[in-house]
């Protein structure tokens, strides 16, 4: 094909994708363009482009009487214990079942994406009187409990796929080069599952650092995180938008920054090529 | 390494999976420094005995003997085996150094003496220009050598070889195929070998054990195995063609073959019976006219196969395919009948319905 017969298909393809783009996109940049916009602004219609840029609101979240920094505090505290925690299990988890044949396989794997189907609604009171039996109503054991419960199958059940990828044999090599059991995890298995855990971090993250229904029943005044902290910015009187909309970017920012840090591990391909003729069996 | 180390011996091995035994007792003695090939169709157990000499395999009942030493329950990392995998199972994510010496590292080598190891193994095989890549970046044949490599690094008593060649072109087969003879010899390392490819156990063994349906049928060298193969079907197995197997009756010191005539064997038949009448290709000759008529079989001409130095000619004989190998440039013709003669001696005798040798 000539270069000039491929330019317009060129340009509609880019077009479509920046009009795909932008759909997704303006929320974000609508809430960017308000967190700068004086509350008169905010609130005009129909709504002004050009207007005075402030960094007030950013201040009043950061550091003015309503800030928000110890709940950002809060929701580190209990998404970095959730994810850690998540981890921690949900590895071994995904790698017995990937591996082990033990009776009841098939239906351990179906009730592990089973737990995901339940509407979380219908959990908060059991959750809640739960809680209220043992103490941990408004704490961070409390809360880091309760997201275990959802986050925990999903990552077992998006890591079961990475783990089954890697070859059987590549274990049973490293079981003959004497690496033992835990060295053939540790140094063979773990190494090629990097992209997927980084994946799975990124998502448990995420789901947990923007979780809101849990937090704001189950949390209380001691333990409030981001999220809750900004749905205070709604009120009866009325919806204070910019400062609402300075919180959500202020909010956004550990989130951006996970993924980029994790998007270098995600390098699909590393195992393309490793073995012959693929390596399910 | 100690060059009397390496016999190993397998004593009485059943492995079943669930209800199926795909070892029905295995009996084996390997003798320390053999290249010792274990041969058969695919699902006949060869693998299985691999794994379980590995230890990758647990076995139901037997035992697996290594310098007298019962290593039955013994872990793989514990048995000083090292195994080439059909597929080579490198690790991706390391570096051809990195894969070629892990063996060593995981058990604490220093990294001075695992850098040596590691350049005089991929000096051996020819892969020291690789080091630095990864396993994605070479070809099949550079990965095989890795795999070898990694294998021969660390000085083992014992070399498993799951069929290592079967994921090579056919040139680079045959070139491998003679390294690996040498290379076994240099290093005197007890090796065993899986193969369905009988022309590769040949080649390589020093003895080869051919599994049929989870048994062992017959353990020989490969011109006893080619000579005087136990059963009519490690006959079928063996050479390139395989063995003509026909029924005939076995009656004096001929055998009759229906609707082709009769040939004289050189055993005389205790009394008579059916039997597999097994003849070599190569052990076929085609008998001008005047040859005694009670000497020779008649066949028709189906097919002849030029292969150039040779040919084969697809017969048959008495309803029965026959292939024979000729050199002889002669003449012949598609549906012309021709008789077909052998020497006494060449014609195998086998129990018609168990199989057995007879002769």
């Amino acid at each position: 094909m000539t270069a000039r017969r491929r330019l317009p298909r060129e340009l509609a393809l880019y077009a479509l994708a920046g009009l795909m783009l932008s759909v997704w996109a303006f929320p974000v940049l609508w809430a960017l363009l308000t967190s700068f916009k004086s509350e008169r602004d905010v609130l005009a219609y129909p709504p002004v482009w050009w207007f005075t840029p402030t960094l007030a609101h950013y201040r009043e979240v950061l550091t003015g009487p309503s800030s928000i920094v110890p709940n950002l505090l809060s929701s580190l505290i209990v998404t970095v214990a959730t994810t850690a925690l998540t981890l921690l299990f949900a590895v071994p988890a995904a790698y017995a079942l990937a591996r082990l044949r033990y009776p009841g396989r098939r239906a351990s794997g179906f009730y592990v994406l089973a737990t995901q189907m339940l509407p979380p609604v219908g959990l908060i009171i059991p959750y809640y009187l739960a809680l209220q039996r043992i103490g941990a109503l408004d704490s961070y054991f409390g809360l880091v409990l309760i997201y275990l419960t959802f986050s925990l199958p999903f990552a077992i059940w998006l890591l079961v796929t990475y783990f089954e990828d890697v070859p059987l044999e590549m274990e049973e090599a490293a079981l003959l080069d004497r690496a033992g059991r835990w060295g053939a995890l540790w140094h063979v298995v773990l190494p090629q599952v990097r992209g997927g855990i980084a994946v799975t971090t990124v998502f448990v993250f995420l789901n947990a650092w923007n979780e809101f229904l849990f937090a704001v029943v189950l949390g209380g005044n001691r333990v409030r995180p981001v999220t809750v902290a900004m749905f205070n910015f709604i009120s009866v009187e009325q919806t204070q938008w910019a400062k609402l909309a300075a919180g959500a970017m202020v909010a956004m920012a550990p989130v951006i920054l996970i993924g980029l840090l994790a998007q270098r591990h995600i390098v699909k391909g590393l195992t393309v090529g490793a073995v012959k003729g693929g390596g399910r069996r | 390494m100690n060059a009397a180390s390496g016999a190993v011996s397998l004593r009485g091995v059943v492995k079943r999976h669930g209800a199926t035994t795909v070892l029905h007792g295995v009996d084996l003695d390997i003798a320390a420094g053999e290249f010792f090939v274990l041969l058969g169709p695919s699902g006949s157990g060869k693998t299985t005995t691999l794994r379980v000499l590995a230890g990758l395999e647990s076995v139901s009942a037997g035992q697996v003997l290594m310098d007298g030493v019962d290593v039955t329950q013994a872990e793989p990392g514990e048995r000083d085996v090292a195994m080439v995998f059909q597929s080579y199972a490198l690790y991706p994510h390391m570096t051809v150094a990195q894969n070629v010496g892990f063996p060593l590292r995981m058990v604490g080598t220093p990294a001075a003496r695992v850098e040596a190891a590691v350049a005089d193994a991929a000096r051996k095989v020819g892969i020291d220009h690789l080091l630095a890549r990864r396993p994605g970046q070479l070809s099949g044949g550079q990965q095989q050598r890795v795999a070898l490599a990694r294998a021969i690094v660390r000085q083992p008593r014992l070399f498993l070889l799951d069929e290592p060649l079967s994921n090579l072109d056919a040139k680079l087969r045959l070139d491998t195929r003679l390294e690996l003879k040498k290379l076994q010899r240099a290093l005197g390392v007890t090796t065993v070998y899986v193969t369905h490819d009988q022309e590769e156990a040949m080649t390589l063994a020093d003895r080869v054990a051919v599994f049929m349906d989870g048994r062992i049928v017959q353990v020989a060298a490969p011109r006893a195995l080619f000579g005087r193969p136990a059963t009519a079907s490690v006959a079928g197995f063996i050479g390139t063609p395989p063995m003509n197997l026909l029924p005939a009756v076995w009656r004096g010191a001929t055998v009759v073959v229906d609707g082709a005539g009769s040939a004289a064997v050189a055993a005389a038949a205790p009394a008579e019976r059916p039997v597999t009448l097994g003849l070599r290709p190569g052990d076929l000759r085609l008998l001008a006219d005047e040859a005694s008529a009670d000497r020779a079989l008649t066949a028709r001409v189906e097919l002849v196969e030029e292969l150039g130095d040779s040919r084969i000619v697809d017969l048959t004989v008495g309803g029965h395919s026959v292939k024979l190998r000729s050199d002889t440039a002669g003449e012949l013709h598609e549906g012309a009948t021709v008789r077909l003669g052998f020497e006494p001696a060449a014609a195998h005798l086998f129990d018609r319905e168990r199989g057995g040798r007879l002769n």
